[in-house]
């Protein structure tokens, strides 16, 4: 690392930057304190709303400083980062920087780039969006750092890994690729020894070359605990949800989930989840629901559609529907259990085969099923994802049951969670309202 | 006599076998070994769609943006098709075919077993390593379901087999060019190993061999072919009508699996170097660079004027290489076409003049 790039990076960001963020953040909360109602039925944003926007503002501005000052890591987003992060790796995820740009609708200009390259319209739309960037440079952001290591771990799907291929052949550095078998029912003990061993035997070695380190097991346990922390905070918030109006929606947790994808490890993280924890808890007791006169409370599964995020949260909200939770969002508190920081690189191994996406749609089915019971749910949206196959196979099926099983509505809504043009308007407002009708609030 | 009378059907084979007290296994694409289930006396049947099939069956389970080999997999199943198998087998080869084995086993729950095989997308030591255990708990699961006693002895035995058979493949598609038949009638042979037993393929291919190389060397435009598999075989016959001939080719069901043998005493481990000494291939996660090598030197190996890219609609990891591998080809001074199908539909004209465009100019 140069040393010049050092100076650059102390004076730029933690000088100039953290100041200035650090003073919009208070002017944010500011306005937020007293932040009513927005629309007539929508709570107002959480105060940590101001923080969650400072986090993730330096979180990129820290990239455009940070090339030659720390290595940089691109990673999938149940990647094992927590080696990287103790290896002192800045870490990109080009999953939540595509959702950004979903967010604020400056996908579709990425989108178009990745097309006139020759990507089909056929492959996942974050990709389009993230190799519209890599392939231009162009990104809501500012800049992304080019990276020295690539990191794809299958057990999102077996998407990252053609993805992050491209990706190889883009910026020619190298890339670890950490196979997690797929798990049916219960993963064989072959397949926790495999991922161990490449954890152990690939991903530490390359990656402390190119980071020219050495991984220190205080360090590590450090970051894991940190990681573990968080992961449980997350998880207790979203079982907040299961109050009666429920303080926060899928929509916060859509906005808040930022930090425990894209800063899990870092201490700041586990502070920042503390309060947010704080806050909705006092919600709780003042008894402020995400929508005001609550009637129904309605589950979401899948990814969300980034770019009618507010649109779709204001138009359930005006007939008193609540979205308490998402298996999307749970994805990242359910594993909490299984990190054990003295059982090491196996316990890791375990909770990288174990994430929702790289289990059968029977598990799926049963976390939707359990959600429904512990957050009492009179209803199921499922968002049929065109873009996301191993999210989405299995939603027919698992639709079926659970209207069978608990007699409640259950929506297949045919979206993709970035490429817009895959979102009709007509089709979806039509279904939403006989969705809501079947719930009676229409 | 045509060689294709000298192939049984599916349905000929699979009666046959059975009526001698063996069983069937439906396998899914693509990767696995068929010595691991000759070994218990179970004849493997590739389950390739099939082409033209009703596929709403499978709407009841998948949504419309899965490829039509999946759908059309799953609807052969739910419309009974499969009723004669004793087994199914899914290996892992892409995010659709891992949601087919899973909604199998949470879901359509069938009457017969379903195994899945995870294939790993590497090669390394740890990948062989990884791949053998997945074998060998196949291996143990059979034993039970079976309760047949098989030796590793009697399972080298069938891998030994299965080599040999896989040494007539390769032969063939060495002197494909002194073999006078057309494209369509040699996939109707190679594939046909797709659910013969290895001494019945052995026979044919041994016929062709000593009937159908006459030195004669083939004419039209050479190319090679990239993706699943050529369906609708029809693709063949327009391909010769407009004067191109395949010379060799990177599908999944035939180019794919020309398969190295394994080295490994241990019949797991061999069989498991077996799999992963394929050539490149997308879905043990090859890299760029190594499929464009291996296309290139097949182009330069066979003669080839062009590639054609003939990917199956909804494909994700065929599609992501496509744009580099195009570059990376064109950069070698080799032309190269994409073309989309769907298993299920007739072939569009679109695609038949896009293909004849192509082989004109090459
Ligand atoms: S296919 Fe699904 S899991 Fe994979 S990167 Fe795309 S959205 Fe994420
Ligand atoms: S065609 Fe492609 S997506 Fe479909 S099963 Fe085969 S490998 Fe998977």
């Amino acid at each position: 690392m140069k040393l010049i790039d050092t100076i650059k990076y102390r004076l730029t960001v933690d000088v100039a930057g953290r100041a200035f963020l650090r003073y919009e953040r208070f002017l944010n909360a500011r306005r937020l304190k007293n932040a009513r109602f927005k629309s007539e039925n929508l709570a107002p944003p959480l105060r940590i709303s101001a923080w969650t926007k400072e986090l993730i503002s330096l979180h990129y501005f820290r990239g455009r400083y940070v090339e030659g000052h720390q290595p940089v890591a691109y990673v999938t987003s149940g990647g094992p980062v927590e080696i990287l992060k103790a290896l002192g790796y800045y870490v990109i995820y080009p999953e939540n920087h595509a959702a950004l740009a979903g967010a604020r609708h400056a996908q579709m200009e990425l989108i178009q780039s990745a097309e006139e390259f020759g990507f089909s319209q056929d492959i996942c739309s974050y990709v389009r969006t993230d190799l519209g960037t890599a392939l231009t440079g162009k990104t809501p952001v500012g800049k992304l750092p080019k990276p020295d290591l690539l990191l794809a771990c299958t057990n999102i799907c077996q998407t990252v890994l053609h993805w992050y291929r491209v990706l190889q052949k883009i910026f020619n550095v190298p890339l670890v690729v950490i196979d997690t078998p797929f798990v049916y029912t219960e993963a064989p003990p072959h397949a926790v020894e495999y991922v161990k061993k490449q954890l152990e035997n690939e991903l530490i070695p390359v990656a402390e070359r190119v980071a020219g380190r050495t991984l220190k097991e205080k360090k590590f346990k450090e970051v894991v605990k940190y990681s573990k922390d968080a992961t449980e905070l997350w998880l207790e918030i979203l079982n907040m949800g299961r109050h009666i109006p429920t303080p926060i929606s899928i929509f916060d947790q859509f906005i808040h989930m930022a930090p425990i994808v894209e800063m899990r490890g870092d201490k700041v993280t586990v502070d920042f989840y503390y309060a947010m924890l704080k806050e909705v808890k006092e919600r709780v007791k003042k008894g402020i629901g995400s929508v005001k006169n609550e009637k129904k409370r309605v589950l979401w599964d899948n990814l969300p559609v980034w770019y009618k995020l507010s649109r779709l949260a204001a138009e359930l909200a005006d007939r008193g529907v609540s979205m308490p939770i998402s298996t999307y969002t749970y994805a990242w508190g359910e594993l909490a259990p299984l990190i054990d920081i003295e059982r090491g690189m196996e316990s890791m191994a375990r909770v990288y085969l174990y994430p929702i996406l790289n289990r059968g749609t029977g598990h799926k089915l049963e976390v939707m099923r359990q959600m429904v019971k512990d957050f009492k749910l009179d209803g199921v949206i499922l968002h049929s994802d065109r873009s996301c196959k191993p999210y989405s196979i299995g939603q027919v099926p698992q639709r079926n049951k659970l209207m069978e099983e608990f007699g409640i509505p259950a929506l297949l809504l045919e979206a993709d969670h970035n490429d817009e043009r895959a979102f009709s308007e007509e089709q979806v407002a039509s279904r939403i309202a006989s969705f809501l009708e079947m719930m009676e609030v229409a | 006599m045509d060689i294709l009378e000298k192939i049984p059907s599916r349905r000929e084979v699979i009666e046959s076998f059975k009526s001698t007290g063996g069983k069937i296994a439906a396998v899914y694409p693509y990767h696995y070994h068929r010595a691991l289930f000759r070994a218990f006396d179970i004849l493997p049947v590739e389950v390739w769609g099939p082409p033209g099939i009703d596929t709403t069956y499978g709407s009841s389970y998948l949504q419309p943006y899965v490829c039509s080999v999946v759908h059309s997999g799953l609807s052969f199943y739910l419309s009974g098709g499969l009723d004669v198998v004793d087994f199914i087998v899914v290996p892992h080869a892409c995010d659709s075919l891992q949601g087919l084995g899973s909604v199998y086993i949470d879901f359509v729950k069938p009457k017969q077993p379903v195994f899945t095989i995870y294939i790993p997308r590497g090669r390394k030591d740890l990948d062989v390593e990884f791949l053998s255990k997945e074998f060998e708990s196949i291996f143990n699961r059979l034993k039970e379901l079976t309760g047949k006693s098989v030796t590793e002895d009697k399972l080298m035995e069938e891998i030994l087999k299965e080599e040999e058979a896989l040494k007539k493949v390769r032969e063939l598609y060495s002197k494909r060019e002194q073999i006078s038949l057309s494209d369509y009638h040699f996939y109707r042979v190679v594939r046909s190993r797709e659910y013969l037993p290895a001494e019945k393929f052995m026979e044919i291919a041994d016929h062709l061999l000593e009937n159908f190389s006459d030195g004669t060397e083939r004419e039209g435009v050479p190319v090679i072919f990239s993706g699943l598999l050529p369906e609708p075989m029809e693709i063949l016959e327009k391909l010769e009508e407009i004067d191109g001939r395949i010379v060799a080719d990177d599908f999944a069901c035939c180019g794919r699996r020309l398969y190295g043998e394994g080295k490994s005493n241990n019949p797991f481990v061999r069989m498991a170097e077996s799999i992963l000494n394929s050539p490149p291939d997308s879905s043990r996660g090859a890299t760029v660079d190594e499929r464009v090598e291996h296309l290139s030197s097949l182009v330069k190996k066979y003669g080839a004027r062009g590639v054609v890219f003939y990917i199956v609609k909804f494909c994700e990891m065929e599609l992501f290489y496509i744009p580099h591998m195009m570059r990376g080809l064109k950069e070698r001074g080799i032309p190269s076409v994409y073309i989309e199908v769907d298993i299920n539909d007739p072939l569009p004209d679109q695609t038949i003049t896009r293909l004849e465009a192509f082989v004109e100019v090459l």
